[in-house]
């Protein structure tokens, strides 16, 4: 189900009903959390919510003997079983086809002449999110970082809570299961807070990037020609608009929900368009996933406490499986080596040139960053290299007779959009929106609110899937 | 921060924002109607499961959407067709599916559009493009776009502005249609001349033509030079493979007791010159009816079907619709081609 849907206000409405009505308890309550989220789950495709629950099952096995067990040999085998189990998942649903493609080029190579059926494998939404999730909660019992659930409920409610299950945040378990624990309530202020983040989510995914931003992005990457520079830069900075729009409005919704029902989830995006380099970037961009990163790869790989060589290869390799994580192709591979060799160079240029960053070279150095991002997300959404390389090509002035496929609106519009977008980044870049709703009168936020309201419902979006729904 | 207030504010001035831009498009002469949209013909196309012999399905592009009036067809034989005929696009690829795919094994009256039907059997082609993304959708949809869809069916009945189409029209007042039509230049040099919806639906995809295009023929004017457009921007027909796909497809059907019927449904103006130019009655529904050894129906060899003056060339105006149905369905029903349940 997909929060830009009739059928989630239709569902978000009885879920909030039940769950302040005083006919349930909180176990009660719970349970009705827990099935609501897999009634969201299943009405996309029933079947694989058996993943779910195997996936629930075998880290609530595994976690609680891993806390218990004193047999390192036990608990390794403990550990072992989690992560065949959920990156199992992982390796068939989403790289099954990739392996298998890779495979047979391979052979080919060789010299044989084999050609596999192509299997037909339904990549289970939000998959990558989920298996983390609760893999997350398996290494941190193996380390005994955090105390087990005090129940299945409640850590099957943190494997399957609806609002973040299918795109995060993804949560750690001693972020969320501890709010299991006792009653949750909103009080009125929280909830209207939730709902008005809920509004402001939607009309960033469905006005932002559904209606303003993605038919040029989808123009531009879908095109087979070779285009004018300033067609394939509209593109690609629309894009980059498009997934910021579309994935931040994600996360906005999924805490709002979260809030509307008395639970905190953390932040997943803190203005990143507006991050000087990419250390700062990756503090500011889908945060929950570059903690994950940092805090289960990056460190036990030894992070930056073996050495330059060894750090600079823990960063690549950080980035090339986060890049991977996004998709099975070797463009998002190559966008993460991207991002790992801009995080190297970065290291390498602040060990060797100290700057003062103050807010005329902090605004340089933002728009610095944010135009190299721009070139990292053309090999994200270009379908293949030599469509991504085309792009570049046009970008970079090498193809100078390029056709023309946008219209003078389309360039305006993403001009205008994304100039506003990187600006507001930059003002907004030490605050948070809660802060300037404090600061505005209550009446100009009022009609900011109800613009919103009104152009969401005059949008009449067709619930086009959130972007970060495949990966 | 005055939450309580601030929420209510908003609320109130959400309401009032909506009243009136509804009233707007009322004032505008937008109706309160249904989206021809993936998910209303998937609903159709289910029915088609539980379907018998004595059942009828109407196949085609929008002559046999606009032409053929289901309430009119039902009077006459107690029989409800199913309307799946999509518009701007050939019928090959919902033929193919309901043979391959079903075991349907009634009635199916196939609408013969040559420009649309003798289109390259490529799923990049528009045409061939649009019926597809329907097949797939109808197998492809999830529960919670079905839930969706009975949901929006109440409320695209209720207020008028919510119209958005999958055409795009040039008058759709979706928020992204409006900002398209902000600003026109000629970065581009787009010739496509605008084209305005003309018609509505009803929840079995009964299509009704709007007053306007029968009324105002200035209006109509614009619908014709579209088809212009069209015309001159036609890729070159597909003939021998389109006939051979149904060769193999009707020996499939027939086989199992089902019964085709291809219909060619009225055009005039500038639409018929270009199509007697382009695709020759002789060369192309003649052959298409002898090769397949396939009964046919051609709206000129019949007094009663070749009277009507489609206002923009192509679709004929809805009370025309009625009675040319009614008239249609007594030619069929006396040469016992479909069946009759009075």
């Amino acid at each position: 189900m997909l929060f830009n849907s009739l059928s989630f206000i239709v569902f978000l409405v009885i879920v909030l009903g039940l769950y302040y009505s005083k006919i349930f308890n909180w176990t009660s309550k719970k349970t009705m959390l827990l099935l609501s989220s897999y009634v969201f789950y299943a009405l996309w495709n029933p079947p694989l919510i058996l993943l779910l629950w195997v996936s629930t099952l075998v880290d609530w096995k595994a976690g609680n003997a891993l806390y218990k067990l004193t047999d390192q040999r036990k608990r390794k085998l403990w550990l072992l079983l989690s992560m065949v189990v959920n990156l199992g998942f992982l390796a068939f649903f989403k790289y099954g086809g990739f392996l298998l493609e890779n495979f047979t080029i391979m052979m080919n190579l060789a010299g044989f002449n084999y050609h596999p059926a192509i299997p037909d494998i339904i990549l289970p939404m939000g998959i990558s999110f989920y298996t983390f999730q609760t893999m997350s909660y398996t290494i941190d019992m193996y380390y005994k970082r955090t105390p087990p659930a005090k129940s299945f409920l409640d850590f099957a409610l943190f494997v399957t809570f609806f609002p973040q299950l299918v795109a995060g945040p993804i949560v750690r378990s001693s972020e969320l299961i501890p709010q299991f624990y006792e009653p949750k309530k909103a009080t009125t202020r929280k909830f209207l807070w939730g709902t008005f983040l809920l509004t402001l989510g939607l009309f960033e995914k469905v006005v932002m990037a559904d209606v303003v931003l993605s038919s040029t992005s989808d123009a531009v990457f879908g095109s087979e020609k070779v285009l004018n520079i300033i067609d394939a830069w509209s593109g690609t900075l629309a894009f980059s608009g498009q997934i910021f729009f579309d994935f931040a409005g994600y996360s906005t919704c999924a805490i709002g929900i979260a809030l509307m029902l008395g639970i905190k989830l953390p932040d997943n995006f803190r203005y990143p368009y507006a991050a000087i380099g990419f250390t700062d970037l990756w503090k500011r961009w889908h945060i929950s996933l570059s903690a994950w990163l940092r805090d289960y790869l990056y460190i036990p790989l030894g992070g930056n406490r073996r050495g330059i060589t060894r750090t600079y290869i823990s960063l690549m390799l950080t980035m090339l499986l986060g890049g991977l994580w996004h998709g099975a192709a070797w463009t998002f591979v190559f966008w993460g080596m991207l991002h790992g060799l801009y995080l190297i160079v970065e290291r390498y240029l602040r060990s060797h040139i100290k700057i003062k960053i103050n807010a005329w070279n902090g605004f340089l150095l933002a728009l610095l960053t944010y135009t190299f991002v721009n070139i990292s997300w053309v090999f994200f959404r270009a379908g293949d290299f030599q469509s991504a390389i085309n792009i570049l090509s046009s970008m970079f002035f090498i193809n100078p007779e390029g056709e023309k496929i946008l219209s003078s609106l389309d360039i305006i519009k993403v001009l205008i959009v994304i100039g506003s977008l990187f600006l507001t980044h930059w003002f907004m870049r030490n605050t948070s929106v809660k802060c300037v709703a404090r600061k505005i009168p209550w009446w100009l936020f009022s009609i900011f609110w109800a613009i919103m309201l009104i152009l969401l419902v005059i949008a009449q979006g067709s619930s086009e899937q959130f972007i970060y729904f495949q990966f | 921060m005055q939450l309580k207030k601030t929420f209510f504010t908003a609320l109130l001035l959400f309401i009032a924002g909506i009243v009136s831009w509804e009233y707007y498009c009322l004032e505008q002469g937008y109706i309160a109607a249904l989206n021809d949209d993936l998910a209303i013909w998937a609903v159709q196309r289910s029915k088609l499961e539980n379907m018998s012999q004595q059942d009828v399905v109407i196949l085609g592009s929008s002559r046999a959407h606009f032409d053929i009036q289901l309430d009119q067809w039902e009077a006459k034989t107690g029989i409800r067709p199913v309307m799946l005929a999509c518009d701007g696009s050939t019928p090959t690829p919902i033929f193919q599916d309901i043979v391959n795919n079903t075991d349907f094994n009634g009635t199916i009256v196939i609408g013969v559009t040559p420009g649309l039907f003798f289109s390259a059997p490529v799923e990049q082609v528009p045409m061939w493009k649009r019926p597809k993304i329907r097949v797939d959708h109808y197998y492809e949809r999830t529960w919670a776009q079905r839930i969706n869809h009975l949901i929006s069916v109440p409320l695209e009945n209720t207020f008028a502005f919510l119209n958005s189409s999958e055409e795009e029209w040039a008058d759709d007042i979706d928020l992204k249609s409006m900002i398209k039509r902000m600003y026109n230049d000629d970065r581009l040099n787009e010739s496509m001349p605008p084209f305005y919806n003309f018609s509505y639906i009803d929840i079995d995809r009964n299509t009704t033509m709007l007053d306007k295009t029968v009324n105002d023929t200035a209006f109509a004017a614009t619908i014709q030079k579209v088809w212009m457009y069209f015309g001159k921007n036609a890729p070159p027909p597909v003939k021998e493979p389109i006939i051979n796909i149904y060769k193999d497809m009707l020996a499939k059907y027939n086989s199992r007791g089902g019964n085709v019927i291809f219909l060619r449904l009225p055009s005039s103006g500038g639409f018929r010159q270009g199509e007697n130019m382009g695709l020759p009655r002789d060369q192309f529904w003649e052959q298409l009816l002898a090769e397949t050894n396939t009964p046919g129906y051609h709206f000129e060899d019949y007094k009663v079907l070749n009277q009507y003056d489609p206002p923009e060339w192509s679709h004929l105006a809805t009370p025309d619709a009625k009675i040319f149905t009614t008239d249609l369905v007594s030619i069929l029903l006396n040469d016992k081609a479909i069946p009759n349940l009075q």
